[in-house]
């Protein structure tokens, strides 16, 4: 039994590092984002469109099998994790190989090895040592660190660059091993929501992309937000000014524009839009006695603010309308657009406490300015802005970047950097004559190497020449 | 047999052509500028383009020459003036560049622009460093194209919105543009290399027929009742496609077109069932026949083009979802226009392969050394892709918070980077060479250009400005 349970676990991991359950989990990965990308889904659509797209079988089929938000189903996130456990048990299995191919390099080649190599050649040397001295000054030029290794009786040289090289591809798996774990952090942990704020406002309560809400340790105030255009209109810039409050403090502030968030405690609060809010903010407007000469005065009010016109008489604002219409006797507003504007206004005498109603503009039947002691012309109008932050938490996101960058470096590495290897072994001949074997191996890019091969032989062949000609003398202290 | 072929051909001086090319852009270039005499503006950007459009032209007929005669002077010549469309198109995109106060990547016109420059570079790298010496007759139409769709389009500058102010925008367009022309090269090096390794004109023939049925299937999504043609409205006031509300394109409907497609699309269908069936029945008559179908489809699909422009530039049209007539443009429907363009480009390249086979045989590299080049151009495109994924993730994070969101054409930007990453591996530890590994770069550019033109075309989505 325990026999049994050891094989079919030696079969699921052989299944698993198994290159071919590897393609076949990236096709299905393919297939099924594609066919995320072709029905509609639920999160970034409108439910009613759902209904005119699909009949209501077809929805109800869609929805049960998870189609119309793969990206979030079940399976997709169990498809995501058995594509890591691959990578993983991919990686495990063929580490150990690469590793002591890495960390126990080939120095001393043997003569099966010396048979094999392609890129090699073999030069006619007069002893071991000038050979040797030959190539590793030839090896040097080349911007190689040569060692000279120990073989049986004889020594050999070995040189080699960018050995890291051969352990890159496992830097860009474990890269994107970092990029899932930061998504499924994210996916777990993270959230996204909206805030609305008015100028002045604060508020710690984000509404989540899911109806609920959640409450941050702290407040966010508007302190000013507005809109830039561009000549033609189109909208340039939109910035808020922001504040982070906890406790009555003011902890950070930033102006914020899109593409330029405020991070606060690993919240980040992003420019999302701008706009009206249809409220007033400040009706701007002039009094004047209607008897007498009386100067003008100048006025700002709120909704239901009161300001004093004289020691006796009063004025509130009792009714901003932004796009009036008149039918069956009432005031009714249309949109929340400034497209009609209508102020209703509370003149109030104290003594006899009575109320006159003024309009602006003179509404029939209800305004009745002429008894007013006051005459009213508006000014302007100061409407009130929100400010729409989208707030986000992803802890997820630093192992995300981390991962795009060792990725990074791990494809430069795979795609550009090769790992070059030097061998030169002097041999002896039967017939007792000496020749230097000279070979190369690269990893990558073979036509630029084999290139470098020929550089290395002809300095070394020059090299041997040029020793030749030298008297023995001089050859010796650098022997020594 | 190859060489008899070419040796029985009268020694081709070429001088007849390169005379005839250098009067007409010659010719050309004097209209030109008897223009600008008239308007006094030497130097702006249309003109530019005209220019480079006259070179490219040039230079497009001389590629072709060279493909169809195999003269090497030709080459010659035909490097010289893409050279000088190089020049004008760079001093177009400096232009623009120094108009707009931003790199040229916000429209669809500017990133055509900057796409034809990177075309016509790494057209004149692959000629002088790796001696691909008839890549220019793939490549130059598509420039040729490229730069005629630019007349089209609506050219003023506008502002950026200001989701799109940020240099992470200009990084990742600009590595989007670097990887896909990189792609664009190792499909045309893949084909190159299927010649090469003596892929049967039949197989081509096929290949052909099916991309032009997809071209029309494509179309004819826009298929509607009584065979109409729904198109994107026009407004030529404002130069801008006609919208209903926010993001809901009017679309109006050319009557009667959606036959004429509908037909197209049988008859360019017609080479490959007459190959499956010749495959099925072992008959090799049918195949001539199916070459003579490829002739009538090129003719039709000509006619197909003009009708599309005639009726597309002048007309009002009725709309199903709303009232009146409204007027459409050719630059409201960029992809139908190089769809069409693209299957006549494809169907006469394949002409152009079954009847001078041998002198392209005889000019391309060995097969082994194009199955090299293709993947050291995908070991470019490779990680360009890669970073390209990363600079929009970190910018759509820096915007709206999210670095990944499941939108189409993210998600395609990752099933591209899948299928090559599939490509690479199979390359590297399966040791596939040849022609799977072929194929496998040309499924790669079908996914490249499915995310490119099709998901903006067919899917929704936040990328609505590319």
């Amino acid at each position: 039994m325990a026999v049994h349970i050891r094989s079919l676990r030696r079969k699921i991991w052989q299944a698993l590092s198994s290159i071919k359950t590897g393609v076949v989990l990236l096709i299905t990965v393919v297939v099924l984002s594609a066919a995320g990308t072709i029905v509609l889904q639920r999160p970034v659509t409108d439910p009613d469109e759902m209904q005119r797209a699909y009949s209501p079988q077809v929805l109800r089929i869609l929805d049960a099998v998870g189609l119309t938000d793969v990206f979030h189903a079940w399976w997709f996130v169990a498809l995501m994790i058995l594509v890591s456990l691959c990578i993983i048990a991919a990686s495990i299995e063929r580490f150990p190989n690469a590793w002591r191919y890495y960390a126990r390099p080939y120095k001393s080649p043997d003569k099966t090895f010396r048979r094999a190599l392609p890129i090699q050649k073999q030069i006619p040397i007069a002893d071991e040592e000038t050979g040797l001295v030959a190539a590793e000054r030839s090896l040097h030029e080349l911007g190689f660190k040569p060692e000279r290794v120990v073989q049986s009786n004889h020594f050999s040289l070995f040189a080699e660059r960018n050995r890291i090289s051969e352990m890159a591809v496992y830097i860009v798996h474990a890269s994107l091993l970092l990029i899932f774990f930061g998504g499924i952090v994210d996916a777990l942990w993270g959230w996204r929501g909206f805030v609305k704020l008015t100028q002045g406002q604060q508020s710690s309560l984000v509404e989540l992309r899911d109806g609920k809400q959640k409450s941050l340790p702290f407040a966010v105030r508007c302190d000013g937000a507005g809109q830039e255009n561009y000549a033609d209109g189109t909208p340039k810039k939109w910035w808020s000014q922001l504040a982070v409050v906890r406790n009555g403090q003011d902890l950070q502030r930033k102006e914020i524009v899109v593409n330029d968030p405020l991070v606060y405690g690993g919240v980040r609060f992003y420019q999302a839009s701008y706009g009206p809010t249809g409220k007033l903010e400040k009706l701007l407007l002039t009094a004047r006695a209607s008897s007498g000469p009386g100067e003008k005065k100048d006025l700002a009010l709120g909704l239901n603010e009161i300001a004093s016109l004289d020691p006796d008489t009063t004025v509130q604002l009792a009714e901003f309308i932004p796009d009036y219409v008149v039918s069956d006797g009432q005031v009714y507003t249309r949109s929340t657009s400034v497209q009609n504007p209508a102020a209703h206004l509370l003149v109030t005498s104290r003594k006899s406490g009575k109320h006159v109603n003024f309009w602006l503009p003179a509404l029939e039947g209800f305004a009745e300015n002429a008894q007013s002691p006051y005459e009213f012309e508006a000014v302007d109008l100061k409407m009130g802005y929100f400010t729409g932050l989208e707030v986000s938490h992803e802890p997820g996101q630093w192992a995300v970047w981390a991962g795009v960058i060792c990725m990074g470096i791990g494809l430069t590495f795979v795609f550009y950097v090769a790992h070059t290897r030097f061998w030169a072994v002097p041999v002896r001949e039967a017939n007792g004559k000496y020749t230097l074997w000279v070979g190369g191996l690269a990893n990558r890019n073979r036509e630029a190497f084999e290139e470098r091969f020929r550089e290395l032989v002809s300095k070394i062949e020059a090299e041997l020449k040029t020793q030749a000609e030298v008297p023995a003398r001089t050859r010796v202290p650098s022997i020594a | 047999m190859a060489r008899a072929r070419v040796e029985q051909q009268p020694a081709a001086t070429g001088t007849t052509l390169i005379v005839m090319v250098g009067l007409g852009i010659a010719f050309l270039l004097f209209m030109a500028f008897l223009n600008v005499v008239k308007s006094g503006n030497l130097l702006n950007e249309s003109n530019l383009l005209y220019a480079a459009l006259i070179f490219y032209a040039g230079a497009g007929a001389l590629y072709l020459g060279f493909g169809v005669t195999g003269t090497d002077s030709y080459v010659r010549f035909a490097s010289l003036a893409t050279w000088a469309g190089l020049a004008a198109n760079t001093g177009a995109v400096a232009h623009r560049w120094y108009e707009a106060g931003h790199p040229p990547f916000a429209s669809i016109y500017e990133m055509l622009l900057s796409f034809v420059w990177t075309l016509a570079v790494l057209t004149l790298i692959a000629e002088k460093k790796f001696g691909v010496k008839v890549i220019g007759t793939v490549t130059m139409p598509v420039a040729i194209v490229g730069v005629v769709l630019m007349q089209l389009l609506r050219t003023d500058v506008h502002p950026l919105v200001p989701a799109l102010q940020s240099t992470w925008l200009h990084v990742h367009v600009t590595l989007a543009m670097l990887a896909y022309a990189a792609c664009a090269l190792s499909f045309a090096l893949a084909l190159m290399f299927l010649i090469q390794d003596k892929m049967q004109n039949e197989t081509f023939l096929a290949t052909t027929s099916l991309f032009g049925i997809g071209v029309y299937l494509g179309i004819l999504t826009r298929f509607e009742n009584w065979g109409g043609l729904s198109v994107v409205g026009w407004n030529a006031q404002e130069k801008s496609e006609m919208f209903l509300q926010r993001g809901v394109r009017l679309f109006v409907v050319i009557p009667d077109l959606g036959w004429l497609m509908l037909l197209v699309l049988l008859v360019v269908a017609a080479p490959f069932a007459l190959y499956i069936v010749g495959r099925v029945r072992k008959n090799e008559a049918l195949f001539t026949l199916a070459n003579r179908a490829v002739f009538v489809s090129i003719l039709l699909q000509i006619v197909a083009l003009l009708v599309f422009l005639l009726r597309a530039r002048a007309g009002q049209y009725p709309s199903l979802d709303a009232e009146g007539l409204y007027a459409t443009s050719l630059a409201a429907s960029p992809f139908i226009l190089s769809g069409l363009v693209s299957g006549i480009f494809s169907s006469l390249l394949y002409l152009l392969l079954l009847w001078r086979r041998p002198d392209l045989e005889r000019l391309l590299p060995t097969a082994e050394a194009l199955d090299r080049i293709t993947y050291k151009t995908i070991c470019i495109a490779f990680p360009l892709l890669t970073l390209m994924i990363a600079a929009g993730a970190y910018w759509a994070n820096r915007t709206w918070g999210s670095y990944w969101s499941w939108d189409p054409k993210e998600t395609w930007a990752a099933i591209t980077w899948l299928v090559y990453a599939g490509y690479l591996h199979m390359r590297i530890t399966r040791g596939w060479r040849g022609r799977r590994a072929a194929y496998f770069a040309i499924l790669g550019f079908v996914v490249v250009m499915f995310t490119f033109f099709g998901v903006t075309y067919l899917l929704p989505g936040l990328h609505a400005y590319a």
